[in-house]
């Protein structure tokens, strides 16, 4: 069958391809002109291996290999796995004088018995690949061999009815300026099956109206195609009418209606004003509003309250301790859970000194920079804690601080690709060891707290090594000096001392460097964008690091940022989730993340500008209440989304509604949870409802999830019957000094769901109120209303 | 390997979530939480023996610290006295078995468990190692892999009144918690029940702080209908189904007569629970008989307190009585109530103990010899597998690591291991990576 003759092969192949039906659904005659005569191991074979799934994660590219195979995950390796293919197992993988019989190739079609299963069929194109490749001597991977250099699926959006599908095309770009068709040897990946599926030969499928995206990937490079479902309602013009002309509308309003509008999902109705504050006080501050500003603000006239009200809550030391909690998530402020050197002042520390940057408004650039480069005694410089914690007891550089401080600062988890390749990112591991490599210079001197602070200081251990050995012999000399030794020991200590003092400053110059531990060559410090730092001899990387961290140039930086910030008053991130920014995972809406992201940049990194765009857009004003054409929508925010209040918010609003307080041990009688430094207070009602235990920088260390212990606490918790029958709380209170039923409704009401009951409500409590003892009601009411979702809830 | 091509929803992620809200139409009621409500079946998925539901529930005692294997079921008497310790051995109802002298009840039950004398793994840190038996999965020290129980909740859902995964009294812990359900999430997180034993003991928030007449129960019913009606006004939202769901469970499990009695062990006679030991130990383990009854599908009795690094005698001439007393009460008592059969009784700590007593007279930790004991579900009865050397220091025959456990428990309730979860970002993976079916273990 197989000639060596180059057309007559290609002759072979087409009789029998025609003759065998193809596997895939690419014309013959494209593929076959594709195939080279010594078929490539990086560029013909290793693509096969990843697309049928060869060096998956659960087949032969995990960790341990399967059955005694082991494949790079994805092929990141193509080097190792040229090796495990030819040279492992005295090559009785490939069969060089009869290539069929190759157990790579009687496996892979089932003709063996395969854990894996039957992949493809003989004669396949996958097969006509593989075994060319072994009849032509299977050679290995060449580094005169092209390289892929961009990657393109097309179309790059589009526009589907429900059911309606689409088959995509993939090309891939070369180094030597060749293109190719490689759909079918691309893997593609739906962002949410839900919306649409795409199968193994690339056909997109829409499902749910929406909008979602899909990935091709191949050879480690990504593209990305949108695809959007419209709804089929019939739009009404003046539903996406933007009632206004100021900087929030034009920030933010423009871009959420226009989306709105493409997907033909109507927006609800604007929420009212009680509604309104509420929310906005809950999202800002982390409190309810009292009875009174309710009153005030209801009565009041003037068109601009909204937006004086959101102005005076920017100001208020609720909303400076409420973001000081959600940034001490966000930099692991928390004790060390294996020998702690800071204790829980070091912790109250960072926690004080996280507070004064949200309290003067740091410019965020500003305020990440100096945690970056925290440098010094934890007690001087508390910020220098986000080491402590990130670092502990490792080597920074072979420590989670590079993991930590992508996932806080970008947005993006670079922990995968510590061990493989990104799986659905470009990546590598080499871009992991060239950002690791900023901290190789940060050398932590830990002290428990009974001997002293924990230093951090710029360099290697071997340079304080050195520093030690030579501070040792200085006093040596000064010893021998004083004791009036023979001149010739002095000589010898001085000249010792010269060369001692020649390594440190080597040492010290030396550059700073990441051994990679696959590959072993040494990494100097680069960007995620792949460009190489120009560190100063000597000088801290660290500093070069935030400066490109922070720059106006960096998207992720200013992007993630706004990011967090639109899904902590959203409830849904422009981006899901908020530390997986990613070219393969679009936002739901790129201009709005843009203006966003600019709204930042332009402000100087102001915080509180963002904020209030947000809290003043009339998107944020939109009701909760569906309706039944934007009930589904999830993702495009036609309405607000109504969420769990988080643990901390939770409790404080007991406490404001009950008027009794927590006892929180070590703190003071009425510290609200809002204002507690760190995790480690003991606390069931908190650890319940979902505190983040800051263990790791990923933002789903808090959870919102409702869970039966939550709910069985709020029923049943010994803790809140008491807040609701103490001597001094709200309710005796109130039972004490109201004599109407009307106004003890009012009081109840307004204090706890920040509205006045409505009349039916009335009607119905008020029966309740004069069949029955007053202060049994009032407790079985206010235990229903604490129950209620509407409590529990920013709706 | 991501889920490129096949349809699998990813479970216990939003998306499967989401794919079931319709516009339009009120989502069926509760949908989200599908995987809670679904009941589950056998899933003999290829006919493998391996695959078939053996068991209705898992109980598992765990013993945090790391039991002693020398001073308990693998005695060395014929070792040097500084490896075989101070204790002597006795005969068991097994023929051949002897096991140490602090044991007697537990020699006279020996014919209705599997001693299994060759647990083995490499890893002598507590967390790290707790973490890794209780999940099959070697991770960090904090638990990146979800606890057995997690899973078992993640796969059966809640079904009826009672929690699916229990803690007795709670999860093991050192510094901080361990065994947690890392992505799964806090919807199966184990319900801790808290110490039987306590005088005034009463499952946390599970009764009402005060007895109240039916009239103010029903009266505080209605004002919640009354006042919450935001799912009225509010389609489609994941977390409002969610909590109205639990708000249900919870109630039911508060005023279900079922509920309560299960947690009820102040029913159980003087004579069953003083022969189970008035401690918390003992209490904990009639406590997991009790809800295992009552369709609890896995309980962990959480027994800590085994890590001797010193004095250890003076240790174990306390707590070895202890154990002894509550496991064989549990075991005998299992059986006689005929639920042994459906029910995997687990009893392991995270590694053994160091061969050689160490100048403080303790021993320290030690991962590559470990004791295991096995019951019910089709275990063989009355036997001994594997071995350690003549110091009981490294595995001679059949070596089970930690994912061999994990794989035989969940195989037995008919999970299958290699079955993928899906973490929060996305990413598939199997719930177990290693590990085979302990065919030793079964007839």
């Amino acid at each position: 069958m197989l000639s060596t003759h180059f057309h007559g092969r290609m002759l072979s192949f087409a009789a029998l391809a025609i003759a065998a039906g193809w596997f895939s659904c690419v014309p013959i005659r494209q593929a076959v002109a594709q195939l080279p005569d010594m078929p490539s191991f990086g560029n013909n074979v290793e693509p096969v291996l990843t697309r049928f799934g060869c060096n998956s994660g659960s087949c032969h590219g995990k960790l341990a290999g399967q059955n005694g195979f082991r494949l790079s995950l994805r092929g990141y390796a193509p080097e190792e796995d040229f090796k495990s293919l030819c040279e492992e197992e005295a090559g009785r993988r490939l069969n060089l004088i009869d290539p069929d019989k190759s157990l790579l190739l009687l496996k892979s079609t089932g003709q063996m018995p395969h854990g894996g299963g039957k992949l493809f069929d003989i004669n396949s194109e996958a097969y006509q690949v593989l075994s060319k490749w072994i009849a032509s001597g299977a050679g290995g991977p060449r580094s005169e061999d092209p390289h892929v250099v961009d990657l393109n699926v097309t179309p790059s959006s589009l526009s589907l009815e429900i059911s309606q599908s689409t088959l995509l095309q993939v090309h891939a770009s070369y180094s030597d300026g060749t293109k190719r068709d490689v759909t079918w040897l691309s893997r593609f990946h739906s962002n949410d099956a839900a919306f649409a599926t795409v199968s193994p030969t690339g056909e997109l499928i829409a499902k749910r109206h929406g909008e979602v995206s899909a990935v091709a990937s191949f050879q480690g490079l990504v593209d990305t195609v949108v695809l959007t479902m419209p709804f089929s309602s019939t739009i009404n013009e003046e539903q996406y009418t933007i009632l206004g002309d100021s900087p929030a509308n034009r920030a933010i309003d423009q871009h959420v209606m226009a989306k709105l509008k493409l997907l033909h999902i109507p927006p609800s109705r604007p929420c009212d004003d009680s509604t309104y504050l509420r929310r906005v006080m809950l999202d800002l501050c982390g409190t309810l509003p009292t009875a009174d500003e309710i009153r005030e603000f209801l009565t009041n006239a003037s068109v601009d309250k909204r937006e004086k009200l959101v102005d005076r809550l920017l100001e208020r030391p609720e909303f400076i301790d409420y973001w000081t909690l959600m940034f001490g998530d966000l930099l692991q402020n928390r004790k060390e859970r294996d020998h702690d050197v800071r204790g829980a002042k070091g912790v109250r520390a960072f926690h004080t000194w996280i507070q004064n940057q949200v309290a003067i408004n740091r410019p965020w650039n500003e305020f990440a920079r100096d945690v970056i480069t925290a440098s010094g005694s934890s007690e001087s410089n508390p910020a220098v804690g986000y080491y402590v914690v990130t670092v502990g007891e490792k080597q920074a550089a072979e420590s989670e601080v590079a993991d930590s401080v992508a996932q806080a600062f970008l947005g993006t988890r670079i922990g995968c690709a510590k061990c493989h390749n990104h799986p659905l990112e470009k990546y590598t591991q080499d871009d992991y060891y060239h950002f690791i490599s900023y901290f190789s210079q940060v050398v932590l001197d830990r002290k428990s707290p009974n001997d002293g602070h924990t230093l951090l200081s710029h360099g290697t251990q071997h340079l304080k090594n050195l520093q030690r050995q030579l501070q040792k012999s200085e006093e040596e000399l000064a010893k021998l000096r004083s004791e009036a030794v023979d001149d010739k020991k002095i000589e010898e200590k001085l000249a010792s001392i010269k060369r001692q003092t020649d390594e440190v400053e080597k040492a010290r110059l030396s550059p700073p460097m990441v051994r990679q531990p696959r590959t072993g060559k040494q990494l100097s410090p680069q960007g995620l964008d792949r460009r190489p730092a120009e560190i100063v001899a000597g000088s801290d990387p660290r500093v070069r690091l935030a400066e490109w961290l922070t720059s106006q140039d960096n998207k992720a930086f200013s992007s993630s940022i706004v990011n967090r910030l639109w899904k902590h008053f959203f409830a849904v991130g422009l981006v899901e989730s908020v530390d997986d920014l990613r070219d393969t995972n679009p936002p739901s809406n790129q201009p709005l993340l843009d203006s966003m992201a600019k709204e930042l940049i332009q402000s100087h990194f102001n915080l509180r500008h963002v904020m209030k765009l947000i809290a003043t857009s009339q998107t944020y004003q939109l009701s909760s209440d569906t309706l039944t054409e934007n009930a589904g929508d999830t993702r495009f925010y036609s309405h607000y989304y109504a969420k769990r209040l988080p643990g901390e918010v939770l409790s404080d609003a007991i406490t404001q509604a009950t008027g009794v307080s927590d006892v929180f041990q070590g703190y003071p009688l009425g510290t609200r949870a809002t204002q507690l430094p760190g995790p480690q207070i003991d606390s069931y009602f908190l650890t319940t409802f979902g505190r983040s235990d800051r263990v790791t920088a990923c933002s789903c260390e808090r959870s919102g999830d409702v869970t039966l212990a939550q709910l069985l606490h709020l029923q049943n918790s010994e803790a809140l019957l008491d807040k609701l029958r103490k001597d001094g709380g709200n309710l005796n209170g109130w039972i004490a000094e109201t004599e109407s039923i009307d106004l003890l409704l009012d009081k109840c009401f307004l204090t706890s769901l920040s509205r006045y009951p409505t009349n039916e409500e009335r009607e119905s409590l008020k029966a309740a109120f004069e069949a029955a003892d007053r202060k049994e009601v009032a407790i079985d009411l206010y235990w229903a209303i604490l129950n209620s979702k509407e409590f529990t809830f920013n709706h | 390997m991501f889920d490129f091509n096949s349809n699998n929803q990813p479970s216990g992620h939003d998306f499967s979530r989401r794919a079931f809200i319709r516009v339009g139409g009120l989502a069926p009621l509760g949908f989200g939480l599908s995987s809670l409500l679904a009941s589950e079946a056998a899933r003999a998925k290829d006919g493998s023996q391996e695959l078939t539901a053996r068991a209705k529930s898992v109980l598992l005692v765990y013993l945090g610290g790391g039991l002693s294997h020398h001073d308990s079921f693998d005695p060395k008497p014929d070792a040097s006295e500084e490896v075989r310790g101070k204790y002597k051995t006795i005969e068991t109802n097994v023929p051949g078995l002897r096991i140490g002298e602090l044991l007697p009840r537990m020699s006279q039950t020996m014919d209705k468990v599997c001693l299994v004398r060759s647990g083995a793994h490499n890893n002598d840190h507590h967390e790290t190692a707790t973490n890794w038996v209780l999940s099959g999965r070697f991770g960090t020290p904090f638990g990146d892999w979800p606890a057995m129980g997690a899973v078992a909740s993640h796969e059966f859902g809640f079904d009826g009144t009672i929690p699916p995964y229990v803690a007795i009294p709670r999860n093991p812990s050192f510094t901080w918690e361990l065994g947690k359900s890392a992505f799964l999430g806090g919807r199966h997180e184990s319900f801790k029940v808290g110490d039987p034993n306590d005088k005034s003991f009463r499952v946390r928030d599970l009764f009402a702080p005060e007895q109240l007449p039916d009239s103010r129960v029903q009266r505080r019913q209605s004002f919640l209908k009354t006042i919450d009606r935001l799912a009225e006004r509010v389609e489609g939202s994941d977390a409002i189904q969610s909590y109205d769901q639990y708000q249900q469970r919870a109630t039911s499990m508060v005023l279900s007569p079922k509920a309560r009695e299960a947690f009820a062990i102040e029913k159980e006679s003087d004579e069953i629970r003083d022969r189970y030991g008035r401690n918390t130990f003992g209490q904990s383990c009639l406590m997991a008989r009790r809800l295992i009854e009552s369709g609890v599908r896995f309980a962990t009795v959480n027994y800590a307190g085994w890590d001797h690094h010193a004095k250890i005698f003076e240790s174990l001439d306390k707590k070895l009585p202890e154990f002894d007393l509550g496991f064989s009460a549990l075991i005998e008592d299992m059986d006689r109530r005929g639920l042994l059969e459906s029910t995997l009784v687990v009893c392991m700590g995270e590694f053994g103990r160091t061969p050689k007593v160490n100048k403080d007279a303790g021993r320290d930790h030690w991962g590559p010899a470990a004791s295991l004991l096995f019951a019910g579900a089709g275990v063989k009865p009355g036997v001994v597998i594997g071995a350690t050397d003549r110091d009981g220091a490294f595995v001679t025959e059949k070596p089970f690591a930690p994912h061999d456990v994990s794989y035989t428990i969940l195989s037995s309730l008919g999970i299958d291991p290699r079955k993928h979860l899906f973490t929060a970002d996305g990413r598939p993976v199997e719930i177990l990576e290693n590990g085979r079916w302990m065919q030793e273990l079964f007839a």
